[in-house]
């Protein structure tokens, strides 16, 4: 059995240091909380997606925009943030994020870098733009130092790897410490836990490079978080809508709308009706609104889609390559240089990368409790508030709070005692000794590939009761043959084992969902029911995992905005 | 593959194996002065490493399958087929 740590205690346990993670932190630790603790699996000084920088902050700024809010809020709910989301928690966001922004400005991020507020990018041209132009590069180091200032305790390589609930109410989590390469279990009893795993890649088999499986747009080791919420029965929102996202072929890397130029097609056309040249200000929105556009037109044929830069002036030029240094792209500005691709001189094919779990996961409240009493979630892993910087910092600041505030209601309780946590224990300590098994990689792409035949993204690919239903089966085979077969040899491939086990488990839900959602609607394409039923246009479909092992789904009603 | 470490340049600090993303080095200062890449092919490139690395001793090398397709922007504003166009660059 691999050795167990005494056990911790935190007032508040937020598992993931990433912006949602260190924004709840500090949101907390303001609240009066004198015990917050930050469990991360990598290092949250570097990790997760927000690692070295982004550079558009969605947001309502009344001395930029105006007194009206509502043309602002309607341009986020149409974005490719705002699709899908709950309209009240989105408005309640949106009159709050000025104030956030403040914060990160008074704090040393970079919000303003011309000295003013300036909104650029994800525009749709002569609408208000709903996105703050600032230079994430230095926001995590900001974040933790804030955090740290507060007495936020941190622990760097702990991925935890469950959680832990008793009598209806959260209670705790197993954290693996990896620091070495002999791995040890850290249990931690918690009066409340805040979820802030970031989004889940590595669950489709990687579109521009499918035996590459790291060769994502986001980062990587955002895996399956929603799955530690999924197994202590908190539900889950939005899962079968799948989210796609785009960019440069064949490297995957998120910021397209810090390219200044026009999809273009090989004749010059350009692909969308939104600008035919280059603008600094609302860049080329087309791939935000025509989500599958760079698929579309290789299966037409017409494709491929170049982004041209060409056009553009060399100060927009110089702006873009800074911009896209604020955005963390510097590894992508560092290869084009060395390979000789010079964004005046040529034109970079952008193609669509594949579904991921952004925006799709537990299901909150609009102050960020899930369903679970004492368990909260911020960030890209939440499904109807989640999906971007400025919504991981809106609800890791709410949750924080929230957080904060029922901790000092409730006392410690055995968490390390719970039946799951020790059944987890025991688990990944048979896969450490284990003479011989399964790489967690083959698990990985063995569900890769699952998802990827039965549970597809559209348009052109379908799903249907028969591929779903199927795609279930599959998915719960290889988990009991992947518990009965992983093989470890230290901490780090232990950690990628316990993703691939929390991956499963999004995949069980997701499939469900899909099953679940009987009519078509976005890139949920359902072969058996090719239409969009509107009677659901104001519902949410919601599944989650009960305390007797079924699977259940609910439809729910959509939280309207309570404008003032 | 990802991160190559120049180990004339590397003073042994571990900054890199610490904040890596995707914690892909390993370093036991027992054995080793420098921190060893030990999963290369997890490698997010985010150039983490790279800009933290107080001696400057990393660079990053894309797999050949990552790279980036371009072509000639004066392609799309011209008359000439992008093919015809390639084919007597490379006849030239
Ligand atoms: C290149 C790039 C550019 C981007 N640009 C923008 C932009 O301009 N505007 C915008 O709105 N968004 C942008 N994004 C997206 C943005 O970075 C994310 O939406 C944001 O970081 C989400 O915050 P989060 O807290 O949900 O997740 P993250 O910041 O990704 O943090 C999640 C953290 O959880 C940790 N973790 C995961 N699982 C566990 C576990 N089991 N135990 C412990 N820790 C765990 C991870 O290591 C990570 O540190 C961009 C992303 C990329 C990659
Ligand atoms: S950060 Fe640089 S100097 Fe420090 S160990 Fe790594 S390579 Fe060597
Ligand atoms: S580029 Fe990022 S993921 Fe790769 S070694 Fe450096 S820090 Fe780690």
């Amino acid at each position: 059995m691999i050795a167990v740590k005494p056990c911790i205690e935190a007032d508040l346990l937020i598992v993931g240091g990433g912006i949602g993670g260190l924004m709840a932190a500090i949101s907390a630790a303001k609240s009066g909380c004198t015990n917050v603790v930050v469990m991360e699996k990598m290092h949250a000084r570097r990790s997760g997606s927000g690692a070295t920088g982004n550079d558009h902050f969605n947001c309502y700024i009344p001395s930029y925009h105006g007194d009206d809010i509502r043309p602002v809020f309607q341009q986020t709910m149409q974005s490719l943030i705002g699709s899908g989301k709950e309209p009240s928690l989105m408005y309640k966001f949106l009159k709050k994020s000025f104030e956030l922004v403040q914060m990160w400005d008074e704090w040393g991020v970079n919000m303003r870098p011309t000295g003013q507020w300036e909104c650029k990018g994800h525009a749709l041209p002569g609408k208000p733009r709903a996105f703050l132009k600032y230079d994430g590069s230095e926001q995590k180091k900001v974040l933790v130092r804030e955090a740290k200032k507060l007495g936020v305790h941190f622990y760097n390589h702990h991925p935890v790897v469950e959680l832990a609930r008793m009598d209806g109410r959260i209670a705790g989590a197993l954290a693996v410490d990896i620091s070495t390469p002999v791995p040890q279990f850290q249990p931690v009893r918690a009066k409340t836990v805040l979820l802030a795993t970031g989004l889940t890649h590595r669950l489709y088999l990687t579109a521009p490079t499918p035996a590459y499986m790291f060769n994502t747009g986001h980062c990587p080791n955002c895996a399956g978080g929603q799955g530690l919420g999924w197994r202590v029965g908190a539900r889950m929102v939005n899962m079968e809508l799948p989210y796609t996202h785009a960019g440069p072929k064949y490297f995957a890397r998120c910021g397209k709308a810090t390219w200044i130029g026009v999809y273009r097609y090989m004749d010059g056309t350009p692909v969308g009706p939104f600008t035919d040249h280059s603008n600094i200000d609302y860049g080329d929105v087309t791939s935000d609104i025509w989500n599958s556009v760079f698929e579309d037109v290789m299966a037409k044929g017409t494709g491929p889609a170049f982004m041209d830069c060409s056009d553009a002036s060399d100060k927009d030029l110089e702006y873009m390559r800074w911009a896209m240094k604020g955005e963390g792209l510097t590894s992508l500005l560092n290869y084009m240089a060395d390979a000789g691709i010079d964004p005046k001189q040529h034109a970079v094919e952008f193609m669509r990368y594949e579904p991921i779990l952004h925006g799709r996961g537990l299901d909150v409240s609009d102050e960020g409790e899930t369903s679970v009493p004492g368990l909260f979630a911020a960030g890209d892993m939440v499904g109807n508030g989640g999906c971007g910087i400025a919504l991981a910092a809106y609800l890791g600041w709410e949750g924080g709070h929230a957080a904060a505030l029922q901790a000092a209601e409730h006392s410690f309780r055995p968490a390390e005692d719970c039946p799951n946590i020790k059944a987890r224990m025991e688990l990944l300590s048979s896969f450490l000794e284990r003479e011989d098994g399964a790489d967690w990689k083959d698990a990985n792409m063995a569900l890769q590939q699952i998802m990827s035949d039965y549970a597809p993204a559209g348009p052109r690919k379908v799903r249907s009761e028969r591929l779903l239903q199927t795609g279930l089966i599959y998915v719960r085979q290889l988990r009991e043959n992947a518990m009965k077969q992983l093989k470890v040899t230290c901490s780090h491939t232990l950690m990628r084992a316990a993703e691939v086990l929390d991956l499963m488990d999004c995949g069980e839900a997701l499939l469900a969902a899909a099953l679940a959602r009987k009519e078509t609607r976005g890139n949920h394409i359902r072969a058996d029911f090719p239409f969009t039923n509107p009677l659901l246009g104001d519902q949410f479909l919601t599944v989650g995992l009960e305390s007797n092992g079924e699977v259940t789904t609910k439809w729910r009603p959509i939280r309207q905005a309570q404008m003032d | 593959m990802p991160p190559v470490i120049d180990h004339e340049k590397c003073i042994g600090c571990g900054t890199c194996a610490d904040i890596c993303n995707s914690d892909i080095f390993v370093f036991d200062r027992k054995v080793d002065k420098t921190p060893v890449v030990k999963f290369p092919e997890e490698c997010w490139h985010c150039e983490s490493c790279v800009l933290d690395c107080p001696s400057g001793a990393i660079t990053l090398r894309l797999p050949l399958s990552y790279s980036l397709m371009h072509i000639d922007a004066s392609l799309l504003h011209s008359s000439q087929t992008p093919c015809s166009a390639s084919s007597k660059e490379a006849r030239s």
